[in-house]
C-alpha cells in the first residue's frame, strides 16, 4: 500500500514539474502553429528577416564570391547564386564566369548555362550549355562583328545571330575580346550585398524552423522530440492521476 | 563564459550547419529528357516567343508572366517536348512535358529545388498527367489528385501542364521532322 502511495506521489511530482516545464513549450507550439497555418494570408512568406544576427545564424552573410563584368554602360554582377544587372536582381545562376553585350542581348554565362537578357534585364531565355561533345564553359567573349564566342575545353564555339545554335570554330580567330572581371563601383557592391542578405530568409521559413526545432539543427529536433515525449507523458500521467483520484474519491464516499 | 559552455555552443553551431543547406535535386538533365522524348533521335529545336496575344494567354494560364520571353521546343511527328520552369513556393521547379496530338504523353520533374513538397517528382504523381488534354476553356480535362503538404508544387505542375498543352496547339506542331 505504501509502495503504491509512493508511486502515485512520484507520478504527481513528475506531472507537476514536467507540466510546468512544458507549459511554455506547448504555448509556443500552439501560437506558432496557428500563425504558420495562416502564413500565406498574413503575407509572412513575402516578408523577409533583416536582423543581422539571424541572417548570420543562417549563414546568410555577404555573398562568398562577387564578380562584376562591365557590359556597355551597365554591370552584370554575379553575387553568390544571384545575377544582377546593375543593382537589380534579375535571375539566379551558379558559377558565373562572364558576360557580354552583342548590341542585341546581354549574355551572362556560367559553367553550364547561358542566360540571355534584354537591355532592361528581362530574361529572354535560360539556355543550358548544349553541344553534347563540349565540356563546361570556360570563358565567353565577342568577335568584332558581335558574334558571341564560348571557350569550352580548349575549343571555341560560335553562336548564330539569335543565339539558337552553336558551331565549333574551324579557323583561327583573331580580334576576339574575352569578358574579364573588373572591380565594380563600391556603392553598387554595397547595395547588392544588402539585397543578397535581405532576400534570403522569409519570416515564414524562420517560424517553420522554430516550430520544428530545426533552427537549432539536429540537436534542436532531438530536444523537441524529448519535449514531445514529455507532453505524451503528461497526458498519460494526468489520466492515471485522474483515475486514481476518482477511485480514492469513491472509496472516501464509501467510508462515509 | 566557461570553456565547457563555449565548446557546447560551438558544437551546436557545427551540428546545425548541414540542415541549413538546401540543394537542388536533378532527376533528369535537359539532354536526357529530350533524348528520351524522341527515342534518342531528337529533332533540331524550334523557338516560340512569348509576345503579344501568346504572352497574354500564358499569363492567364499561369496567373503571372512567364519568367522568360522565348522558349525552345522540339517537334517531330505531332509530338513536341517542352522544358518549363514555374515557382512552387519560393524556387523554380523545372519540368519536362511531352505532348502528342494535343494530349500529354509524359510529364516529369527534371529539377526540384524547394526543400518541401518533393513528392511531386515521383512517377506515381506525375503519371496522373498522362493522357490529359485541354478543355475548350483552357483547363485540364482530368482532375489531378493533390498531395498534402505539396499543394503549391502540385498547382505549379498543373499550370505548366496547361501551358505546355496550349503552346503545343499554338505552335502548330505537326508532321515536322
Amino acid at each position: 500500500m505504501n509502495r503504491r502511495k509512493r508511486r502515485i506521489s512520484t507520478i504527481r511530482r513528475l506531472h507537476r514539474s514536467l507540466g510546468a516545464a512544458a507549459a511554455v513549450f506547448i504555448l509556443f507550439m500552439v501560437i506558432s502553429g496557428m500563425v504558420i497555418n495562416h502564413s500565406n494570408g498574413l503575407g509572412l512568406d513575402q516578408r523577409h528577416v533583416s536582423q543581422a544576427f539571424l541572417l548570420n545564424w543562417y549563414g546568410l552573410g555577404a555573398p562568398e564570391h562577387i564578380r562584376g563584368f562591365p557590359v556597355g554602360d551597365d554591370w552584370i554582377i554575379f553575387a553568390g547564386s544571384q545575377l544582377f544587372l546593375n543593382d537589380r536582381q534579375v535571375s539566379t545562376v551558379a558559377n558565373g564566369i562572364g558576360a557580354v553585350f552583342n548590341n542585341h542581348m546581354l549574355i551572362a554565362a556560367s559553367n553550364d548555362e547561358l542566360l540571355l537578357l534584354d537591355s532592361s534585364g528581362q530574361l529572354i531565355e535560360r539556355q543550358p550549355w548544349g553541344p553534347p561533345e563540349a565540356g563546361p564553359i570556360e570563358s565567353i567573349g565577342l568577335l568584332a562583328d558581335g558574334t558571341v564566342v564560348v571557350k569550352s575545353t580548349g575549343q571555341l564555339w560560335l553562336a548564330d545571330a539569335e543565339l539558337l545554335g552553336w558551331q565549333p570554330a574551324k579557323e583561327t580567330i583573331s580580334e576576339l575580346a574575352w569578358s574579364t572581371s573588373k572591380p565594380a563601383p563600391q556603392p553598387l557592391l554595397q547595395n547588392i550585398t544588402q539585397q543578397y542578405r535581405g532576400e534570403g530568409l522569409s519570416v515564414e521559413r524562420l517560424l517553420l524552423d522554430f516550430h520544428s526545432g530545426r533552427i537549432f539543427g539536429p540537436l534542436g529536433v532531438f530536444i523537441y522530440d524529448l519535449l514531445a515525449l514529455a507532453v505524451g507523458f503528461l497526458s498519460i500521467s494526468g489520466l492515471v492521476l485522474w483515475v486514481r483520484g476518482k477511485r480514492n474519491g469513491k472509496g472516501n464516499n464509501g467510508d462515509r | 563564459m566557461s570553456k565547457a559552455l563555449k565548446k557546447i555552443f560551438l558544437l551546436v553551431i557545427i551540428v546545425s550547419m548541414p540542415c541549413l543547406v538546401v540543394a537542388a535535386t536533378v532527376y533528369e538533365t535537359h539532354t536526357e529528357f529530350i533524348d528520351r522524348a524522341f527515342s534518342g533521335t531528337p529533332p533540331e529545336p524550334d523557338v516560340v516567343w512569348l509576345s503579344g496575344a501568346r504572352k497574354s494567354s500564358v499569363r492567364d494560364l499561369l496567373g503571372h508572366d512567364y519568367a522568360a520571353l522565348r522558349l525552345r521546343y522540339w517537334c517531330q511527328s505531332e509530338r513536341s517536348a517542352w522544358v518549363l520552369d514555374e515557382i512552387g513556393k519560393e524556387l523554380p521547379i523545372t519540368v519536362g512535358v511531352v505532348v502528342e496530338r494535343n494530349y500529354i504523353k509524359s510529364l516529369r520533374v527534371l529539377t526540384y529545388r524547394e526543400n518541401r513538397g518533393g513528392e511531386v517528382s515521383t512517377p506515381a504523381f506525375t503519371d496522373q498527367f498522362n493522357g490529359v488534354a485541354l478543355t475548350p476553356d483552357d483547363s485540364l480535362d482530368q482532375t489531378i489528385d493533390g498531395i498534402t503538404g505539396a499543394t503549391l508544387s502540385v498547382r505549379a505542375l498543373s499550370r505548366l501542364a496547361t501551358v505546355a498543352l496550349y503552346l503545343h496547339a499554338d505552335s502548330g506542331c505537326k508532321n515536322e521532322s
